[in-house]
């Protein structure tokens, strides 16, 4: 059989609410142009993040009944370490309530003012912690992933020769970590090859310096190593995991999203010493090392969660549909970046509304269009998330972003080929009236993670 | 009619059970050697009752269960989002609800928001969470407690009550501007579950509020205390424990809350505030730790099944057989002359570890080895709150001697029987009777931080 279907039916179900053009022209007013502000139940396709948003087995909502909520050394919480310590090889697991708070505890104890993070490319809470931390964060993805169009099986992998040259540039006593984002999602959802952390790995040693993995989407990543790395197709994807966070010190990991939970985090370290100053903060700012801010049931979801995303049936379903979504944007003349990525699709929108300048956030325009066509939450990953305010401070590090993308994000095993022909249809319309499309300007913005709740007004 | 009823049996039938596992004496013997004496380093499964703590321990209602599976998982603008900020406003009051992981997540925030390196944050006794909070930030925690809070045996109603000389003395000694806020405690947990009256918490938030200070309110164990108002306030019997919790929430600025103790739920927290500028610095720092403003790092089915929780926790049928629970196990205690911290508190029976075990000098954390006999003798877990949980005096490193050195019996909520208090009961006043044979410990392994959660102790051979 060709066609890939899904290795899962349908257990429960969510009412989904349909809304008129004119409904939506009023809601889109209220919330500023952005879709952060609107409310949930307005949204027909809710496109804005695969993170916390996927449908959970039915064995993970009998995980949910069977949670242990005692305080301290809950047996939940001993079935979770235990699944980690196998998936990932790592002794030293601490749950955290989600992945920004095992990035806030790592940055809190390595980061600080005068220290440089190198990354492929930081994803926007990664930034906010390391500059709230008063340290900077630098991106060094290499050259191919900024060019949309551009075939290269993993772009989303570290320029190393960059990370030489950053290293003799600052010093490697101000570098307290080098951290590689797989998959890389501010890039195009694409993917870092195992020979490219190889690469980091090799530096790294070289310098003496940790290499630390922001894996929320490892699964993907490593499924993708399958597929397109040569040598790669007959190993499994549980033994492609293995091997890359072998080559790590410690990893921050969201299990929002290959966790296939709707909560929960984790902080996997190496160094014991890093570990026990980790858990005294962990106490402090989450919840007892035992439960870290969750409660015992989603220790036991994210346990099955961690085990189910490894299976390859399900990985190829996953990724398959993704492609799909591409194809036939790219069929109906929509400009994505390419190839799709693991978890999402990216519309190029510079390149489909060339008629706004960066400044008026072209992605955002598109992100409006998409919401005022057909109900579809879809996210701006370019001059609003990563752009700099323009009186604000000034970071050298930090350039503009250097491309402007709207992310469909796929949730995981909760839409299906309908919804997504639907949201086909949608972006052909919006295609076919690209000019319509106007930009905008921001009239309140927050000081960090503007994104979230900035206000837009349409020029 | 339902004021007047005496017996505290429990207003819901038992929907769902979880087993629990028996041990051996010995079993029992090996397990608290290997967790250093610890109860906190104990594998739950080797635990029969666990009265550790009360903080998200509780049993659930079906209808909060049927909240989980009606979660909104929708990252931005879940529908369980509004419903759970309309029910804070409505019950608590305060205008700006954030949402957060639990309640140290919004402790932490607060903390961030409002002490600068210097301050002073006087609080009725201290939170060991709260105070290191505090500490972080650069500040310093100042007890303005009344004094009868330090006497276990002293049966005053209210002994959670802001001593008014001794915050107007810290006021006059340090000035209003070095006063970062108030931190004002419901049903003070470290006095041992003890409630301010509404009288005083009204006169503190005015005293303050002549100076500029702001009053924030831990709220959570706030309807507790307003059943003991209820109870004990002249003039009060009338009232709702709604229209209580209304008239405290409204003298404050504002609020932390562990949903995990009140509110009935597994997970979650808030923070609340007045003040339309703070609420705004809140939300820009909630999204950096905690998560976007609208979920705050809680799944859309926790913060569902909070704002059920929230409207259960107000039902006076609940908080009696709630509160009534507690107390049958305190009067037991009582009857058998096991010195307990009295009046009893709200959400569990307090031993005074001083008085139970005289032959063993602070030095050798009496409280902490009778959390652990008592453990090794039926099960039993329960926490120290003593001179372990109070750490070292920052500024000179040495060990803090609290005038209470108590294990905390801790009830979590519509989860035991009356038979399970009776099996601790008796285990109780067994080891009472026996005392004499509990031996002192000694601490071998110290973190720098809330030292009780992971320290490690063997048994002392002094003495």
């Amino acid at each position: 059989m060709k066609t890939i279907i899904e290795p899962f039916r349908i257990k429960s179900v969510e009412p989904i609410r349909m809304t008129t053009p004119r409904q939506r022209e009023r809601i889109l007013r209220e919330a500023g142009f952005n879709v952060f502000l609107i409310h949930a139940a307005d949204v027909v396709i809710d496109l804005l993040t695969d993170s916390g948003t996927g449908a959970m087995s039915s064995e993970q909502w009998a995980g949910m009944m069977r949670g242990d909520e005692s305080y301290a050394g809950s047996p939940s919480f001993y079935r979770f370490q235990e699944r980690i310590r196998e998936v990932f090889g790592f002794d030293h697991v601490l749950p955290t309530h989600q992945g920004r708070a095992s990035e806030r505890i790592l940055f809190e104890l390595v980061g600080g003012p005068g220290k440089v993070v190198p990354n492929n490319a930081h994803f926007d809470t990664t930034r906010a912690n390391i500059e709230h931390s008063g340290a900077v964060a630098v991106d060094l993805p290499i050259a191919e992933a900024a060019q949309p169009t551009n075939r290269h099986p993993f772009k989303g992998n570290m320029d190393v020769n960059a990370l030489e040259r950053l290293i003799d540039e600052v010093g490697r006593e101000h570098i307290p970590l080098v951290m590689v984002t797989i998959t890389n999602n501010s890039g195009g959802g694409q993917p870092v090859s195992l020979e490219n952390l190889r690469a980091a790995r090799a530096v790294c040693e070289k310098h003496d310096l940790p290499l630390f993995l922001d894996a929320c989407r490892f699964a993907e990543n490593a499924y993708l190593i399958k597929r397109r790395e040569s040598g790669m197709a007959d190993r499994s994807v549980r033994d492609i995991v293995r091997e890359v966070f072998a080559l790590a010190d410690g990893a921050t990991i969201s299990a929002k999203k290959d966790g296939l939970v709707n909560t929960g985090g984790l902080l996997l370290l190496r160094d014991e010493q890093l570990f026990g100053r980790a858990s005294n903060l962990l106490i402090l700012t989450e919840g007892f090392v035992t439960y870290g801010g969750l409660a015992g049931r989603d220790l036991e979801a994210m346990a099955r969660g961690f085990e189910e995303v490894l299976h390859e049936d399900y990985l190829a379903y996953r990724v398959r549909s993704i492609e799909y979504l591409g194809e036939k944007l790219l069929e109906a003349g929509i400009p994505i970046v390419q190839p799709p990525g693991g978890h999402a699709i990216y519309i190029d929108a510079a390149a489909l509304g060339p008629h706004i300048p960066p400044r008026q956030f072209p992605g955002q325009a598109v992100v409006c269009g998409l919401y005022r066509i057909a109900g579809i939450r879809a996210v701006e990953v370019g001059s609003v998330m990563f752009g700099e305010p323009e009186n604000g401070r000034e970071h050298a590090a930090r350039p503009r972003s250097p491309l402007e993308l709207v992310r469909l994000a796929i949730p995981r095993r909760v839409y299906t080929q309908s919804h997504i022909d639907y949201v086909v249809e949608a972006m052909t319309e919006l295609g076919a009236r690209r000019e319509t499309l106007s930009g905008l300007r921001i009239v309140y913005e927050p000081p960090l993670l503007r994104h979230f709740t900035a206000q837009f007004e349409e020029l | 009619m339902t004021a007047s009823r005496h017996s505290w049996a429990e207003p819901w039938k038992v929907k769902m059970v979880e087993h629990l596992h028996m041990t051996s004496r010995a079993q029992r013997e090996a397990a608290i050697a290997e967790a250093g004496y610890n109860p906190f380093l104990l594998p739950s499964r080797l635990v029969y009752i666990d009265l550790l703590t009360d903080s998200g321990t509780s049993a659930m209602s079906d209808r909060q269960w049927a909240g989980l599976m009606v979660g909104d998982e929708a990252y931005a603008g879940s529908e369980n989002f509004y419903r759970f900020e309309r029910t804070v406003r409505q019950y608590y009051g305060y205008k700006h609800v954030i949402p957060t992981h639990q309640g140290r997540g919004a402790e932490h925030i607060l903390s961030r928001l409002c002490i600068k390196p210097g301050d002073v944050v006087p609080g009725n006794m201290y939170f060991t969470t709260t105070k290191l909070h505090q500490e972080l930030a650069g500040g310093r925690s100042a007890d303005v407690i009344v004094d009868e809070a330090h006497d276990p045996d002293n049966e005053a109603p209210f002994k959670g009550n802001v001593d008014h000389a001794k915050l107007q003395a810290l006021i006059d000694e340090v000035g209003p501007e070095r006063i970062a806020y108030l931190s004002l405690e419901t049903n003070v947990n470290m006095a041992g579950g003890q409630p301010c009256s509404l009288a005083n918490i009204r006169e503190t938030c005015a005293l303050c509020h002549r100076h500029g200070i702001r009053v924030f309110h831990d709220a959570t164990r706030a309807i507790e205390n307003c059943y003991f108002i209820q109870q004990r306030e002249p003039g009060c019997a009338d009232k709702t424990l709604a229209e209580i919790l209304r008239e405290i929430c409204d003298c404050t600025d504002g609020g932390t809350m562990s949903a995990k103790k009140d509110a009935l739920v597994n997970i979650g927290g808030f923070l609340a505030l007045n003040d339309d500028e703070l609420a705004e610095r809140a939300r820009n720092l909630v999204v950096v730790y905690e998560g976007l403003h609208t979920y705050g790092g809680m799944a859309g089915r926790d913060m569902e099944a909070l704002a059920i929780g929230i409207e259960e926790s107000v039902s006076w049928d609940h908080m009696h057989a709630r509160i009534g629970q507690v107390e049958y196990l305190g009067r037991r205690l009582i009857e058998a002359g096991v010195p307990i911290v009295r009046p009893i508190g709200g959400h569990g029976v307090f031993l005074n570890a001083s008085r139970f075990l005289p032959h063993l000098p602070r030095e050798q954390f009496p409280a902490q080895a009778l959390a652990a006999a008592l453990y090794v003798d039926s099960g039993v877990r329960g926490m120290e709150r003593g001179a372990v949980s109070a750490g070292r005096d920052p500024q000179t490193g040495k060990n803090i001697y609290p005038s209470l050195e108590l294990v905390r019996l801790t009830i979590p909520r519509r989860v035991y029987t009356q038979a399970h208090m009776d099996v601790t009961a008796e285990s109780v006043i067994a080891l009472y009777q026996n005392r004499e044979q509990v031996g002192g410990l000694r601490m071998t392994y110290e973190p720098k931080h809330l030292r009780f959660f992971q320290a490690r102790f063997e048994v002392s051979t002094a003495g």
